[in-house]
């Protein structure tokens, strides 16, 4: 018997399978480059860019496999599109709806507020995890034609899940700013601010003596300590987590509160 | 008999603006109550705040003598509701749309949905996005009747609706009746409420301004006159006539519109010669303008 869960999930099916596959796209796109990386092309060509340019682009090590997916494929493209995914999802899901008046409905019949933001924060996390299982799969294929085999499966499922709930997290942004404001603009801008101000914390801000920034960032917690290279690092998930929870309390909490826009 | 609808000077504001004030009303197990008033006077305000989707500012409400914020999931097992602009995702398809609704109530027949689908006309594997307003609109009212709910709260239910499913849909309502089920149904359309309601309240501004059985709002109603005369008309006792406005005198007819009893109509009358009179039922429609004027401007229809 379908349920709110699995409903948003059905009703959103084509828009996963786009972003899944996209993203495992142009992942496995750039991580099959790697060989030409690896003989030396690349590393001639950062090796004109300052230190603090490199650092800053993750790519002091750009030559090893775990340095290249680092920095190129886990370090922007395919957290971009994550998130993207994640802030598109999560706008759509409390504000999005409520503005196209379909919350309405919804709320009328059994379901309390807390259920419709639990059920609609779960499909976000299936979703994501979904992509990111598809990304995963992606690295798998390409792993041994790509020689990317110093990196284990375990690593890059380490690297995978910290996608999840880098992506799972940034929605949760848009869904708290939407149960609580119920409007779509205001969650839409204020969690991709916030996405890119992250981003630049974990990337810039140590360039600029402001080292402390970047643990405010979940940039940092999705790829600071390399699981690539360090495998799960389950402290820094911890604290993914944990701020979902947070963030999925705040949202459940404002939206009981407030009335619903017509 | 116990209430479904108990409301106790609920107000609610928004911001400066007034959405409702100080509204009492209740509405009993098995009645029909239709809830008029122009768009923007606050039906739909009423209706949001029984439904929790607002909170009221004041006042208090009960629904099966229960707080509907407090009993929200509860309530809604035992509430179909209908909005006037009905909207769903349009990309699924129509039983698609009904099978998850019904879900959310713990399942519905397949067969009662395909009985009210058929007698509202409604094809089922239609795409939402293909349908028109007036379809839309008919799966709104399947998903409102179709777990037999003990309470119908119906916001503007017939809109774009044909005539002949807004006839379908006063049998579904009287049907809802006989099976001992409330109806709350809101309209600014008086012919549908007059079908089937028991009881109208009028709202206007936020406030309520009437409150009566049908049949009693008929006979405090305003009856048109249309009389022709054999013999000379005395106009100025047609004009000292209390409740009297309208009064045109055209050769031996005359025209008017009379608020009050026809007892004293009938003493000036018996003074005259009269050819033919002819009086007509007034509608809701006539009525509810009248308390819809603008204070001045019943002062000035008064005074002609």
């Amino acid at each position: 018997m379908p349920n709110v869960l699995t409903k948003t999930l059905w009703d959103s099916r084509r828009g996963l399978a786009g972003f899944a596959l996209g993203t495992a796209l142009v992942g496995a796109m750039y991580a099959s480059f790697y060989p030409q990386i690896a003989d030396g092309a690349m590393e001639q060509a950062v090796e004109g860019f300052s230190p603090a340019l490199r650092e800053a682009l993750n790519m002091e090590d750009i030559a090893s496999a775990a340095g290249y997916l680092g920095s190129s494929v886990f370090g922007i493209l395919v957290p971009l599109i994550a998130v993207i995914y994640g802030i598109a999802t999560g706008t759509r899901a409390i504000a999005g709806d409520e503005e196209a008046g379909y919350l309405d409905l919804l709320l009328s019949h059994p379901v309390s507020r807390t259920r419709l933001v639990l059920h609609r924060l779960g499909a976000l996390a299936i979703g994501s995890f979904t992509l990111a299982a598809v990304v995963l799969l992606a690295m798998l294929a390409v792993r041994t034609g790509a020689r990317l085999d110093t990196i284990t499966i375990a690593q890059f499922a380490a690297q995978c899940v910290a996608l999840g709930l880098l992506a799972t997290l940034f929605g949760t942004i848009a869904i708290t700013v939407g149960a609580a404001t119920g409007s779509r603009a205001t969650a839409l801008a204020s969690s991709t601010v916030l996405g890119v101000l992250c981003y630049a914390a974990d990337t810039v801000a140590p360039q600029i003596g402001a080292d402390g920034a970047r643990y405010l960032s979940p940039f940092h917690y999705y790829i600071g300590n390399q699981p690539l290279r360090n495998g799960f690092q389950w402290i820094d998930l911890g604290i993914l987590l944990a701020t979902i929870i947070v963030l999925g309390a705040l949202a459940v909490v404002s939206f009981n509160r407030r009335d619903l826009a017509s | 008999m116990g209430y479904v609808i108990r409301l106790e000077k609920l107000s609610k504001t928004y911001g400066s603006r007034r959405g409702l004030v100080d509204l009492d009303l209740t509405v009993g197990e098995g009645e029909v109550f239709g809830y008029l008033g122009p768009n923007g006077a606050g039906k739909s305000t009423t209706i949001r705040l029984l439904l929790d989707l607002i909170r009221p500012t004041g006042g208090k409400a009960w629904l099966f003598d229960r707080n509907p914020s407090e009993h929200a999931v509860d309530l809604h097992r035992r509430i179909g509701y209908l909005a006037g602009d009905f909207v769903v995702n349009p990309r699924q398809r129509v039983s698609e749309c009904l099978t998850f609704l019904a879900a959310l109530r713990g399942g519905v027949p397949r067969q009662r949905i395909e009985d009210l689908a058929g007698r509202l006309d409604l094809d089922l594997s239609a795409r939402i996005k293909t349908l028109s307003k007036g379809n839309r609109q008919k799966v709104g009212l399947v998903q409102a009747f179709m777990h037999r709910p003990d309470l119908l709260i119906l916001d503007e239910p017939t809109s774009g609706l044909d005539p002949l499913v807004q006839q379908t849909f006063l049998d579904l309502v009287r049907e809802a009746r006989a099976a001992g089920q409330t109806v709350f149904m809101s309209s600014h359309i008086m012919t549908e409420v007059e079908a089937v309601a028991d009881r109208v309240g009028i709202i206007r501004e936020g406030r309520l301004v009437a409150l009566e059985a049908v049949a009693r709002l008929r006979d405090h109603a305003i009856h048109r006159f249309d009389i022709t005369f054999a013999g000379p008309i005395d106009q100025s006792a047609f004009a000292a006539l209390p409740g009297i406005s309208d009064l045109t005198i055209d050769g031996p007819t005359a025209q008017f519109a009379l608020a009050a009893s026809p007892n004293d109509l009938i003493r000036v009358l018996a003074r005259h010669e009269v050819a033919s009179i002819r009086a007509t039922e007034p509608d809701l429609e006539e009525l509810f303008l009248a308390h819809y004027q603008p204070a001045d401007g019943v002062q000035e229809n008064s005074n002609a």
